[in-house]
């Protein structure tokens, strides 16, 4: 990399050997920190029960195999069942939240009106509290909305947490949309409506798609703490707390704990693997001379 | 149709007054062209015809239709940005093709008017192509193609050259101009730069502090400038002004003294002027080497040697302001080396305290009319 540099590349750009090593030395160990809990965890699927608790700890596996990957559905049988319900919950949830945001972002990207500030504050101050904190009055609420046990108790407040941060996000990116090109539409004589949606909306969509992917996200992490609370039946029950079930009385299961882990993400991995294509850097490269 | 007028036209923004009270009458088929330095309220006047800017006094009138309240698309105007204002995701067609689109024009009709409008502007193959896929002109030309199609009477440019490079922006005036004989639409077109503005304009309007401080032909505010300002700023480099003292006038001459010699020049005088303070207004580009009516010594301490032409910057015996004078060619002049340069009394300027010019004797139809 560093020898490789051509003469049109900026002094600026060039490393030393030791600059590289060090740079690479850098996100070696940023990675251990970030991966080593996944790899340790990809590691205890495959080791049989036995081996999980010999001492001394051997961190490699002996003898590993896939088979906790096929015995976790025996183990629990419902296992398909959360993730579906996992599944649907994100998907549901990141579909209102994305309904709501995108008109409302583009609207605080481009009006302005008395009190905006006020508002988006009030986006951010929501956004700092704590999921835990309004648990219990969001149970009665949900009691007395009659949402308990319900897909709509796991959905509702989800959505409610994750629109702040979307909207931010969102509007952050329509903001770098140039407003000539509202002007251009409405000189053509284009509806508002139709400048977002034929100029607006297209545009945004790598912004949209990321916002998409976090809501995603977010909306698979905080599950459980919803469905721990507002949900006490096994069929609306999502993945996160469905893991509870490989807890035996006695023991855990941990490999099939482990393997369950892996298979419960893959959705939301597909799903992002999926939405990626979109991210398509520079769309508005030749809309306006910068 | 094209025709269109300003009364009284004003805008503010909260306390501050942009545009102060601007009145025009613009003909139709004409190229205005509306200059002026950062913050002279040019673009805005120009967002305000287009319909982009709320007229806060005053009346727009377009072909005898009062337009102040009506949007940009029922004034019958189009408007080129100066950042294109490309939509990046559609092809050049599909650019083109926008506002047929928004008014819901047949599909044959929109295929029609694109190619028609691509061919005059030579982006035939490109239609297929996307904004980031083109260099700057032809962007610019995308532009100008979906203003076209709107086959408006009035055509609003907004600096449309000034991201273009220098050899780019000579092709785009040429193909500006030869698309305003073609089209013989009335052009509105607000630039900085005054090559754009003299080149291309049948009037130009320089504005200064949100006022007019002039309307006329090209030739008209270079031999005539009605003041200071516009003896400023139309030229390149920009007019010597040198402090003199009336001492006597006439109908058809004002004599000064100036730089300690006594001049008499072809501008109209009038009662009450001896004894005040005059401005001398003589452009660099009529300074020559050598002895002429009017001779100063000095001495150049920077000067430029463009190959076509030779710029030198002199001080001034008393002035803090550079003289400047260009001479044709490349000439063997050094820095700090005196020298005599001089200059005609026909081709000076003079203005009066408040920075008004005393009119000249000047024959403008003579000075355009036809050689030979």
């Amino acid at each position: 990399m560093a020898r490789k540099n051509t003469d049109t590349r900026a002094m600026i750009d060039r490393y030393r050997w030791w600059e590289v090593m060090a740079i690479y030395a850098g996100i070696f160990v940023f990675l251990f920190f970030l991966l080593s809990p996944f790899i340790e965890g990809f590691l205890v699927s495959l080791k049989p029960l036995s081996q999980l608790f010999s001492s001394p700890y051997r961190f490699w596996p002996e003898n590993g195999s896939f088979k906790a990957y096929s015995t976790m559905w025996d183990s629990v049988p419902a296992f398909g069942w959360y993730i579906f319900n996992s599944f649907l919950i994100s998907t549901v949830a990141t579909i209102i939240v994305l309904l709501l945001v995108v008109p409302a972002a583009y609207a605080f990207a481009r009006f302005e009106y008395a009190g905006m500030a006020l508002v988006l504050g009030g986006f951010l101050a929501v956004s700092m509290f704590s999921g835990a904190v309004l648990l219990i009055p969001l149970f009665r609420l949900m009691r007395t909305l009659g949402l308990l046990n319900t897909y709509f108790a796991m959905i509702v407040p989800g959505v409610a947490f994750l629109i702040p941060s979307a909207i931010w996000l969102l509007r952050t990116y329509m903001m770098r949309i140039p407003v000539e090109l509202n002007e251009a539409a409405y000189m053509d004589g284009a509806s508002q409506f139709y400048t977002f949606r034929r100029v607006i909306l297209p545009i945004a969509m790598p912004g949209i798609v990321v916002v998409a992917i976090t809501t995603f996200i977010g909306a698979y992490a905080q599950q459980f703490i919803f469905a721990l609370t507002f949900n006490s039946k096994t069929e609306y029950m999502p993945l996160p707390v469905g893991l509870f079930a490989y807890f035996g009385k006695q023991d855990v299961i941990w490999n099939e704990l482990m393997a369950a882990s892996f298979v419960g993400i893959a959705p939301a991995l597909i799903i992002i693997f999926f939405l990626q294509r979109y991210l398509v850097g520079g769309l508005t490269a030749g809309a306006v001379k910068q | 149709m094209g025709q269109l007028s300003l009364k009284s036209v004003i805008k503010t923004f909260g306390e501050f007054e942009v545009v102060k009270g601007v009145s025009l009458d613009v003909h139709e088929g004409e190229f205005v062209v509306f200059v002026g330095p950062s913050g002279c309220g040019k673009s805005t006047l120009l967002r305000m015809i287009a319909g982009l800017e709320h007229t806060t006094d005053g009346d727009i009138v377009i072909d005898g239709k009062r337009v102040n309240d009506l949007p940009p698309v029922k004034r019958g105007i189009a408007m080129v940005f100066q950042s294109y204002a490309l939509y990046p995701h559609m092809t050049v067609f599909e650019n083109i093709a926008f506002p047929l689109r928004v008014e819901k024009a047949p599909a044959d009709v929109i295929k029609k008017k694109v190619e028609a409008a691509a061919a005059i502007l030579h982006l035939d193959t490109r239609l297929q192509q996307k904004p980031g896929q083109l260099s700057g002109g032809q962007r610019q030309r995308v532009a100008i193609g979906r203003a076209i199609v709107r086959e408006p009477e009035i055509f609003l440019f907004d600096e449309p050259l000034s991201n273009l490079d220098a050899a780019l922006r000579a092709d785009m005036r040429i193909e500006l101009t030869r698309l305003h004989k073609q089209l013989g639409a009335t052009m509105i077109y607000v630039t900085h730069d005054q090559i754009e503005a003299m080149t291309m304009a049948d009037r130009i309007v320089v504005l200064n502090g949100g006022h007019i401080a002039q309307v006329g032909a090209p030739l008209e505010l270079y031999h005539k400038p009605q003041n200071t300002f516009v003896a400023g700023f139309i030229g390149n480099p920009r007019m010597n002004l040198l402090p003199a003292r009336c001492v006597g006038t006439s109908a058809a001459a004002v004599t000064v003294q100036c730089q300690g010699q006594t001049i008499t020049l072809p501008v109209a005088g009038r009662e009450g002027l001896v004894g005040s303070d005059l401005l001398l207004g003589i452009r660099p580009e009529h300074v020559a080497l050598g002895r002429v009516d009017v001779t100063l010594r000095v001495v150049p301490h920077v000067v430029e040697q463009l190959g076509q032409q030779t710029v030198g910057y002199a001080a001034l015996e008393g002035r803090e302001e550079n003289f400047l004078f260009v001479l044709p060619g490349t000439r063997g002049i050094q820095d700090d080396q005196p020298l005599d340069v001089g200059f005609r009394a026909g081709d000076c300027h003079l203005f009066d305290a408040e920075g008004n010019a005393l009119e000249r004797q000047v024959d403008l139809a003579a000075l355009t009319a036809p050689a030979g």
